[in-house]
């Protein structure tokens, strides 16, 4: 029941939303629901059982009978983090927008609510078309969030968004229900769920496409590659996250992403374990690319908004080098760069809307000095730049210290172009905020009738849990890596063989009429 | 090959088995006859729509009651020319939704709503009778005659807007079209006729095996009334009337024309196609799975490049019609009738469903009949009406194909019922074809909540218009609903067609 009550509530928070009679009280009631949301997911946090890899908090009940589909969640420790993730930034986000969001507030909350309960479906998802059906809710509201509160080419941002995202998971459906079929023929009844699909052998052919283990492994992986954004298909990314309100760039970078990149290490690596192992070196080579195109094209932008989201394309491809390292090292630092990311990309875009607030531009080019008009903003900035180029101490260390271990195990080579990666994000980063907070005063900070005013005590308690996280993950990783200790090591040792283990009455046909189905 | 005819031509059977669609056609007649006597004055428009319903519900009440009580499983009637089972239930049902809907918002609308009323609900009810006998045909002259009793109605009633110029130039397309179509199918029958020696769909399922590939003649015929029926739900390449009807048409007989009619059509369709002779040609699978493709690409890729509002939703409907060939065609060749006609009648229910609230909420907008409804007209509608504007989204979002409402799991099981019969390349293009169709059904939706709402373009709303308004919002209710708990709806259609009561 817990984790239902985690993953609906929000739900019921947007109906709640709608009721609200008064404009102004809808702010403080949506903080103080996504506030309690925080509270009861840390529930979860408490009860969990670290020393097991099975799936905990299981809920099943059958949902589409007919065609074995269930409305079955669970969660473990590659899951976990990332469902705490999505309850910790909400109640920041709604903060953080506190006075960026003026027209059609109640929507918006609406639309936030909504968007939150289909983030963290997907994660506790254990059904694949309950996963499919949150895995495209949640372009619903974000389409909405871009579209109405986006910026000047919010329209074309928002439709691209959701064509582009949309066009990579309906092969992901047909590869859903290809796998049910084979269900049906292997273990005798129909399933969609996870645990069956783990349990299926596909035919595969080493170098050979057409069989079936690649082709689903491909239809899978566009779906999660353009939603990681991977590069060649983070085109849409850029575009959404400059043309998006802040609450809806720190949500897209902070835990849509990690959708794409956790649904590889959920479906992807362990359902077609001879297809990734053989074609793993694809996603290497893309990862590699990825990390220093994005920094390569992050350097020149002019715009600090669209710099931060060339920054996610580079960031997302540590995580999928990690990924397909295949080894424990590359997994825990994905994961935890997963985290990483989430933390220190969302505070970036909470700050670089904080500052647009005030001046209504995001030109590199018309600001400079900003540390002495904000020196407060600017040491938060500068904390934030740490992490995200990955000093030591901060969060970003560990997570691209663990990946490049990992890849250095797996891959020399690739392992080498990856970390000039390192390189140029601490080029472009620093060179950016150079430019924005030291020197000459720019056009922006000069300007005697608009003086800028230093962050103020809200903006302080919305950056407050994210700097005290950064350094907290940044020192003590252990804490947050124990979690998901178990099952990572269980989903890199029986990588051939993936099985989880769930409490025994859920396992096998939620219904007798499956038997029957065999027939039909 | 016929059964010799029973010396004793109807019995009780055989005019229960018609009893709801004669219930159905009297009561329709009460308000016409009502007219002369008040001295050729119109009665109250609302009288005449009470009357009407009474009708539906009647016929529904006696399918519900026969069918319930002693007619489980099939029974045939009239020489076995028609079959009474599950699926014909089934369909009646949707006959009845989609004409009762017509009628409300025909009964609202400006174009409709008139001098006229009472033939007007005359002749939707008509045609509705047509269309029941289309369902329950089990014989090509039976399908004939319910085809044109449905459309010579249908003739009319685009004719009958009180707009003046595009409707009669949709009505004469319309009628010329659908001549010609008629005539094709009919030359087919007589082809079929002539080798096989009957019509009745049985005797062509046992002669058409073995004629298939030998008697070239027998071929001809099959093409020509796949043909006649590829016209009527608007198949590639004979989809172009649709776009021009559907926009020419007041928008409540656009509503009743693009969700019953298809629906209808589509089950005599099944029937024909699943006779085993098809199954057999060697081409014409290929031919089948090429004409899916192409219908399902065309209708999208034009819906993409209209502005009308009801020209997009005829290209959309062109475009649903290549995705319920998906399943017709898995029908007709595959190994699991029953599965994928279940995929089929659940197709056609979800679309239905969408379609009939989709127009209902153009009927909302249009401001006078001589004015179509552009999409660009809808500006600020997601934030003056609030609820029309949700259940629009709704609707829309459902006909692309967003889990979890309806239309979601209605291509998921047809795609599924493809998949299972590795008709993969059909699927394939679906998919695809989905994405493409994401485009334009997001247009609206974009004008709605996204655009600037300038005064000038002001959402026109003629009057209160209750009926209109309820089946906007509940038709959006119901796609929710039904999308989350499919199941039910589901195992409802499968006993249907598996004819289990």
């Amino acid at each position: 029941m817990l984790l239902s009550l985690v993953t609906l509530l929000p739900l019921a928070f947007a109906l709640v939303m709608l009721l609200i009679p008064r404009e102004s009280w809808i702010r403080p009631v949506a903080l103080v629901l996504a506030l309690a949301e925080f509270v009861i997911s840390l529930k979860l946090l408490i009860d969990f059982d670290k020393t097991t890899p099975a799936i905990q908090f299981v809920e099943k009940i059958p949902w589409v009978p007919e065609m074995g589909i269930s409305y079955f969640l669970g969660l473990d420790g590659l899951s976990l983090w990332l469902v705490l993730l999505t309850t910790f930034l909400m109640p920041i986000v709604i903060l953080g927008s506190w006075t960026a969001i003026n027209t059609k507030v109640k929507g918006f909350h609406v639309a936030l609510f909504i968007l939150q309960t289909a983030m963290m479906g997907s994660f506790v998802a254990m059904d694949a078309i309950l996963f499919y059906v949150f895995f495209e809710l949640s372009l619903v509201p974000m389409y909405f969030m871009v579209g109405i509160w986006g910026g000047q080419r919010r329209i074309y941002a928002t439709v691209k968004f959701f064509i582009y995202t949309m066009a990579g998971s309906l092969m992901m459906l047909l590869a859903i229900i290809y796998l049910m079929f084979a269900t049906r023929d292997t273990l005798g009844y129909m399933s969609s769920s996870l645990l069956d699909f783990y349990a299926i052998k596909l035919p595969f052919v080493a170098g050979e496409l057409m069989n079936p283990q690649t082709l689903l492994f491909f239809a899978f992986s566009l779906a999660f590659a353009i939603k990681v954004p991977m590069f060649p298909f983070h085109t849409w990314l850029p575009d959404a996250h400059v043309e998006a309100p802040t609450p809806g760039s720190v949500l897209l970078a902070g835990v849509m992403l990690k959708m794409g990149s956790y649904g590889f290490l959920r479906f992807v690596i362990p359902m077609f374990a001879e297809a990734a192992g053989y074609y793993a070196w694809v996603f290497l080579f893309l990862g590699v690319v990825g990390i220093i195109y994005g920094a390569l094209v992050a350097m020149v932008q002019p715009d600090i908004k669209k710099l931060v989201a060339y920054s996610s394309v580079s960031h997302m491809g540590y995580v999928m080098i990690g990924l397909f390292a295949l080894n424990t090292y590359g997994v825990t630092g994905s994961l935890y760069q997963m985290l990483n990311h989430g933390v220190s990309t969302g505070a970036l875009f909470l700050l670089i809307g904080m500052i647009y607030e005030r001046t209504h531009n995001r030109e590199i080019s018309k600001y400079g000095g900003l540390a002495k008009a904000m020196p407060i903003f600017t040491i938060l900035f500068v904390i934030v730049t740490m992490s995200s180029i990955a000093v030591p101490m901060t969060n970003g260390f560990i997570g691209e210290f663990l990946i490049l271990m990992g890849t250095f195990e797996a891959s020399k080579p690739f392992a080498i172009a990856a970390v000039t990666g390192v390189v140029l994000g601490a080029v472009y980063m620093l060179w950016m905020v150079k430019r924005v907070f030291f020197g000459p005063p720019g056009e922006l900070v000069a300007d005697e009738h608009h003086p800028l005013h230093d962050i103020n005590t809200r903006e302080m308690v919305v950056m407050a849990p994210l700097i005290v996280l950064i350094f907290w993950m940044g020192l003590f990783p252990t804490t947050f890596l124990n979690y998901s200790k178990a099952s990572i090591d269980h989903f890199v040792n029986n990588r051939d063989n993936y099985r989880l283990a769930a409490p025994t009455t859920i396992s096998g046909p939620s219904d007798t009429k499956f038997a029957a189905k065999e027939s039909r | 090959m016929n059964p010799t005819l029973p010396t004793d031509l109807v019995t009780l059977k055989e005019i229960l088995v018609i009893a709801p669609m004669a219930a159905m056609f009297l009561i329709s007649l009460i308000p016409l006859l009502l007219k002369p006597f008040l001295g050729n004055r119109e009665p109250n428009p609302f009288t005449v729509l009470v009357y009407n319903f009474v009708g539906l519900l009647t016929a529904a009440g006696l399918t519900a009651a026969f069918f319930g009580h002693g007619f489980g499983g099939k029974t045939f009637a009239f020489s076995n020319a028609v079959v009474l089972d599950g699926t014909t239930v089934f369909m009646s049902y949707l006959v009845y939704i989609a004409t009762g809907v017509g009628l409300m918002l025909a009964y609202e609308h400006v174009a409709t709503r008139g001098r006229q009323f009472t033939e007007f609900c005359f002749l939707m009810m008509s045609s509705a009778v047509g269309m029941l006998i289309l369902i329950m045909a089990n014989d090509l002259i039976v399908t004939f005659i319910g085809i044109e009793t449905m459309s010579l109605c249908l003739y009319i009633l685009v004719a009958m807007s009180r707009e003046q110029t595009l409707s009669k130039e949709a009505a004469f397309k319309y009628f010329v079209l659908g001549s010609f179509a008629s005539a094709i199918f009919l030359y087919g029958v007589a082809l079929i006729y002539g080798t096989v020696g009957s019509t009745y769909f049985p005797d062509i399922a046992t002669e058409g095996v073995k004629l298939i590939t030998t008697n070239r003649v027998f071929l001809v015929g099959t093409v020509l009334v796949t043909i006649g029926f590829a016209f009527k739900v608007a198949v590639f390449p004979l989809h172009s009337w649709a776009p021009d009807v559907y926009q020419g048409a007041a928008t409540p007989v656009t509503a009743f024309m693009s969700t019953a009619v298809k629906a209808a059509s589509f089950v005599a369709f099944l029937r024909f196609f699943t006779t085993d002779a098809i199954a057999l040609s060697p081409h014409f699978l290929g031919v089948m799975t090429w004409l899916a493709v192409l219908t399902m690409t065309i209708g999208n890729v034009a819906a993409v490049m209209q502005n009308n509002f009801k020209r997009i939703l005829a290209y959309s409907s062109v475009a649903h019609s290549g995705y319920a060939m998906i399943g017709l065609i898995t029908a007709g060749f595959g190994t699991n009738y029953d599965a994928a006609a279940t995929s089929l009648l659940f197709y056609l229910f979800s679309y239905t469903l969408m379609t009939l609230g989709t127009f209902a909420l153009i009927c909302v907008f249009e401001k006078n009949e001589n004015t179509s409804l552009e999409v660009n007209d809808l500006r600020g509608v997601g934030r003056r009406y609030p609820w029309l504007g949700m259940s629009m989204t709704i609707l829309l979002l459902s006909l692309a194909g967003i889990p979890p409402l309806l239309g979601f799991f209605a291509k998921f099981y047809v795609f599924s019922a493809a998949i299972e019969q590795d008709m993969y390349w059909l699927v394939f293009w679906g998919a695809i074809n989905s994405v493409i169709s994401v485009y334009y059904y997001l247009r609206p939706i974009v004008v709605m909540y996204m655009m600037e709402d300038e005064n000038s373009a002001a959402s026109p709303l003629m009057k209160s218009q209750i009926l209109t308004r309820g089946t906007v919002v509940v038709t959006a209710m119901l796609i929710v609903v039904l999308g989350l708990l499919s199941s039910p709806l589901f195992k409802m259609v499968q006993r249907s067609v598996l004819n289990q009561f």
